[in-house]
């Protein structure tokens, strides 16, 4: 014992190494193997491809095999046997993961640029009415498709965050018995094919004679869609306010609806407006259930109680398939209009987690 | 004039028996030190004495607890009023982090729905008494999560105390904290037993000997549930305990 | 063991009922709002069988086995066979393409990125998640279907003589081959998200002592990280698929939908998705049409919650720590 206390102890603190987290960084070797073995297949490639090769087949044929050969040989000379399986396992991360990569920035890209040649304030404030695939891009817009875009899917939200949120309450700061239940539900909710969404209120509402397609009815085929995403964010932000915190709470005497209003939503409010503008993100390009619900129209509906209502998608869906130039134009102006839309939403989104981990890494 | 008394309380969590038997006797005005090793039940025992225990879903409880002679597990009482009495400390410090300072003392009349006629005399007095004011008067709308560990624990003493309980319960209410905010709510207990009865869990020998006036030796040998055992004034808990295990214990011989 | 049993100790009941008013609307609204997801799913489920049954009893088992579709008002033939197998085939497709890429994509962010590259590439992820499947159907339609059928020809041309690349018409755009591609660009966010999760829950000590011990980064993947992480990523390719085999409006935009079921020849231009022949017959048809709709979307519905059901339940079984 007396010998363990007599060891001299060095309590200054040594700087964190900079393989700190060896299982996380492409070692040195690997970094020469990847630039070695990566600056000759490209030349390879390239030189197939002025030689007249198609761009796919270089890069298949070409460009992969002499990237795995040198890859495997660069791998070998640095760390032996390993290296091979390393490097090939390695190559081919990078290849899919840039694959991925590649499609992204090309949807991304394909609906910025074409879309935007298409905008103009016109476009955006204008209705379809008297407009065709012909019409010149000058005239109409998609004015009231984003009007009727904003309404269907606001009423969707007026009636989804509560209910969603009343759900997370229920997952979280209950005891009830149907939990598990309802969470299976809820997950299994968020596979349901937006069309079957559509047919159920279909269904329900226009087959049995009560209405015409009408805006309300949309709003309410998007609630199934809306709801798990609501309720699986809101669920997981509430999970994240310390159950300490709550216990503070009603050991004060605090009834659990004052507990839960006063001191643990107010904790969980960025996670919880998260949930609601990921919710919101899910259905705004919905289209499937909107088209059997409220179907499209060329005119500006402020009415949600009454007739057709265009929306975004809907929009975007009657000119996507024209043979006309102008109407393909009109297509992409609404998809970039919605991609704007969703990411809008998505940024604020995440700024606001941004600031949730911010405050929590401030408190350590 | 109030008496709280635990009577065979038996605590379970799902099937496993956690504590079995405890019969305790907490007087008016006093403040009774629970010891023992990590695992043994003290914080368990502390939580059925104001139905925080109720609230972990799988708990089971046997026996009763009495405030003032009433049962505060008969079906009739409401926990919430048993709470708003029987105020508790927790082990690591918990103000609500969107409040501010003063938000924080005034939390609890918030929370029970309560009125006050002069909040800001109220949080000037609930900080004195948790011998806080100095540091914070002039900074009481700031966050409450600005304070340092120790004033954020000393800030919870102040959150109960807005609410006049007549007893504290306090759980390892230093183990988080250096040694200076220790002794400052070691100040505050022994100001505070004028007033109001206190039970306090503590790992700390040296401040069960300071505070308290009974202390109360809990033990749960492998695999058995927690008892009592051994009940007593501190004084002769500490220096003639009658059972071995307690003399053991006390002397830093295990635990 | 020798002592008499004592008395049992009677426990006594700690479910207390809320006492004031507020808590007791509190617990009841979310205890309503919770369960009115059951009976939102038990909803779905009666109407669109209620509206679908003169269909399933006028079809009968050819509704589903059966490979023609006659909206003859005078003699109705409804039957999805060849929509039913080509939703499975371009699922399929979808997943065998998304696979790789989502798990390299996990690994990558994983195990090989640094923090900020990790960071963008999960963003990234997220971002493809949120893009609405009627512009991913645009740009599958006006930009990638022309590419993809450019490889299907060179597939063609290498590889022709192997079935499942045959191509009798000489076109090859509407496919499944590109309605798989659309479809893999759409699940590869899902399971990708699912696998990162996973990963990045595995003990790192574990990881790190296998590398230290001097494995490598294959032998490590495959010994170490494949089997702790392998349930929870097959979950994550079932979500994956519910979500395929739902897809509607991209596939419609991408695909020949034709009754005569096409087994496999993935290049032809003739495929099958329910959810896109819903649509695209919904427009057209009558009132005993719509209801041979409507049983569509019930075997949709059926399906995709069969599969939903297993997925999160594997999921959930692979998360512990999300309990
Ligand atoms: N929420 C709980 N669920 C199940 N078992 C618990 C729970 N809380 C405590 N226990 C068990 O009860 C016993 C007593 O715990 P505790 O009262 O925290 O001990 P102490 O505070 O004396 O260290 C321990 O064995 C612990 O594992
Ligand atoms: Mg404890």
């Amino acid at each position: 014992m007396e010998k363990v206390a007599a060891m001299p102890i060095d309590p200054t603190p040594v700087a964190r190494p900079k393989n700190a987290e060896p299982w996380k960084q492409i070692s040195l070797s690997g970094i020469v193997t990847i630039v070695l073995a990566s600056t000759v297949p490209l030349a390879t490639g390239l030189l197939a491809m002025v030689l007249g090769l198609r761009f796919e087949l270089a890069l298949l044929f070409v460009f992969l095999p002499v990237q795995l050969l040198l890859g495997v040989l660069a791998g070998r000379r640095f760390s032996g046997k390993r290296g091979q399986a390393d490097a090939i396992l390695q190559i081919f991360v990078i290849f899919f993961a840039m694959s991925v990569v590649v499609l992204l920035v090309s949807v991304v890209w394909s609906v910025v640029e074409r879309g935007s040649a298409a905008l103009s304030w016109q476009f955006i404030t204008q209705n379809n009415v008297y407009i065709s695939g012909q019409t010149s891009l000058e005239y109409g817009g998609l004015g009231h498709a984003i009007i009727g875009t904003l309404l269907i899917v606001l009423l969707s939200t007026i009636v989804t965050v509560p209910l969603g949120i009343a759900t997370a309450v229920y997952l979280t700061e209950t005891t009830g018995k149907t939990r598990s239940t309802v969470r299976t539900l809820i997950q299994a909710l968020s596979g349901l094919p937006s069309v079957v969404a559509g047919l159920f209120i279909y269904a329900m509402f226009i087959a049995s004679g009560l209405t015409q397609y009408v805006g309300w009815a949309g709003s309410l085929a998007l609630i199934p869609l809306m709801l798990p995403t609501v309720t699986r964010v809101a669920e997981e932000s509430l999970l994240l306010v310390p159950q300490e915190l709550r216990n503070g709470a009603l050991a004060l005497g605090s009834s659990a609806w004052k507990a839960f209003w006063l001191v643990t939503m107010p904790a969980a409010k960025s996670g919880l407006i998260t949930a609601v503008l990921l919710g919101v993100a899910r259905i705004i390009g919905e289209t499937a259930p909107l088209l059997v619900t409220t179907f499209a129209a060329n005119n500006t509906n402020l009415n949600l109680f009454d007739g057709s209502i265009a929306t975004l998608p809907t929009y975007l869906y009657t000119f996507i398939a024209s043979n006309f130039d102008t109407a393909v134009q009109r297509a992409w102006g609404a998809a970039f209009v919605i991609l704007i839309l969703v990411a809008i939403l998505f940024i604020a989104a995440r700024v606001l987690s941004r600031k949730k981990t911010a405050k929590k890494a401030g408190k350590k | 004039m109030t008496q709280l008394s635990a009577q065979d309380i038996n605590v379970w969590f799902g099937q496993r028996h956690v504590l079995k038997d405890v019969n305790l006797l907490f007087p008016e005005r006093e403040v009774t030190a629970l010891i023992g090793p990590s695992g043994c039940g003290k914080s368990t025992f502390i939580r059925t004495l104001n139905r925080m225990h109720e609230l972990i879903p799988s708990a089971g409880l046997g026996g009763k607890v009495l405030l003032d002679g009433v049962d505060i597990y008969e079906p009739s009482v409401d926990p919430v009023g048993v709470r708003l009495r029987v105020g508790m400390v927790f082990q690591k410090p918990n103000p609500f982090p969107t409040m501010s300072i003063k938000d924080n003392v005034l939390s609890g009349l918030k929370l029970a729905s309560r009125k006050h006629a002069d909040p800001n005399g109220l949080v000037e007095t609930s900080l004195r008494r948790a011998s806080m004011w100095n540091e914070v008067k002039d900074r009481l709308g700031d966050p409450a999560l600005s304070l340092s560990g120790g004033q954020q624990q000393r800030l919870c003493i102040a959150r109960s105390l807005a609410m006049d309980p007549d007893v504290l319960l306090m759980d390892e209410p230093c183990s988080a904290l250096d040694p200076g905010s220790t002794r400052r709510i070691e100040e505050t207990i022994l100001e505070l037993k004028e007033e109001m009865t206190i039970v306090i869990v503590t790992h700390n020998m040296q401040q069960a000997q300071r505070v308290s006036s009974q202390t109360a030796f809990f033990l749960a040998e492998d695999g058995n549930p927690g008892q009592v055992v051994e009940f007593g004034s501190t004084d002769q808990v500490f220096n003639q305990p009658v059972d071995l295990r307690t003399n053991d214990y006390v002397n830093g011989h295990f635990g | 063991m020798a002592e008499t049993q004592p008395a049992p100790i009677e426990r006594r009941s700690l479910r207390a009922k809320p006492f004031s008013k507020a808590d007791r609307a509190f617990f009841k609204s979310a205890t309503w709002a919770a369960n009115s997801s059951i009976v939102l799913v038990s909803l779905i489920f009666i109407f669109l069988m209620w509206r679908s049954w003169p269909a399933f009893e006028s079809q009968g088992v050819d509704y589903i086995f059966g490979s023609t579709w006659d909206n003859n008002p005078e003699n109705l033939v409804m039957q999805i066979g060849p929509m039913l197998w080509g939703s499975i085939l371009v699922s399929t497709i979808g997943v065998v393409l998304a696979v790789p890429m989502a798990i390299s994509l996990a690994y990558f962010i994983v195990f090989m990125a640094n923090d900020r590259f990790g960071k963008i590439a999960t963003v990234m992820v997220d971002l493809l998640a949120a893009l609405p499947s009627v512009v991913l159907g645009l740009w599958g339609l006006l930009i990638f279907s022309p590419v993809a059928a450019g490889w299907a020809e060179m597939i063609y041309q290498g590889l022709g003589f192997i079935p499942i690349f045959d191509n009798s018409s000489g076109n090859f755009l509407r496919s499944p081959f590109i309605a798989g591609w659309v479809v893999a660009v759409m699940i590869v966010p899902i399971i990708a998200s699912v696998t990162r999760e996973i990963f990045s829950q595995l003990d790192r000590d574990l990881i790190s002592a296998s590398l230290a011990l001097g494995a490598g980064r294959w032998s490590t993947f495959r010994r170490v990280i494949l089997p702790t992480s392998g349930g929870g990523i097959v979950g994550g390719v079932l979500l994956g698929l519910g979500r395929a085999l739902g897809e509607t409006v991209a596939i419609f935009f991408v695909l020949n939908l034709v009754f005569e079921v096409n087994w496999f020849n993935i290049l032809e231009d003739q495929g099958g998705s329910v959810a896109s022949m819903i649509l695209a017959k919904f427009g057209e048809a009558g009132q005993d049409e719509v209801a041979g709709l409507m049983a569509a979307g019930v075997v949709l519905f059926v399906v995709t919650l069969f599969v939903n059901m297993i997925a999160s339940f594997i999921v959930a079984k692979a998360q512990p720590w999300r309990k």
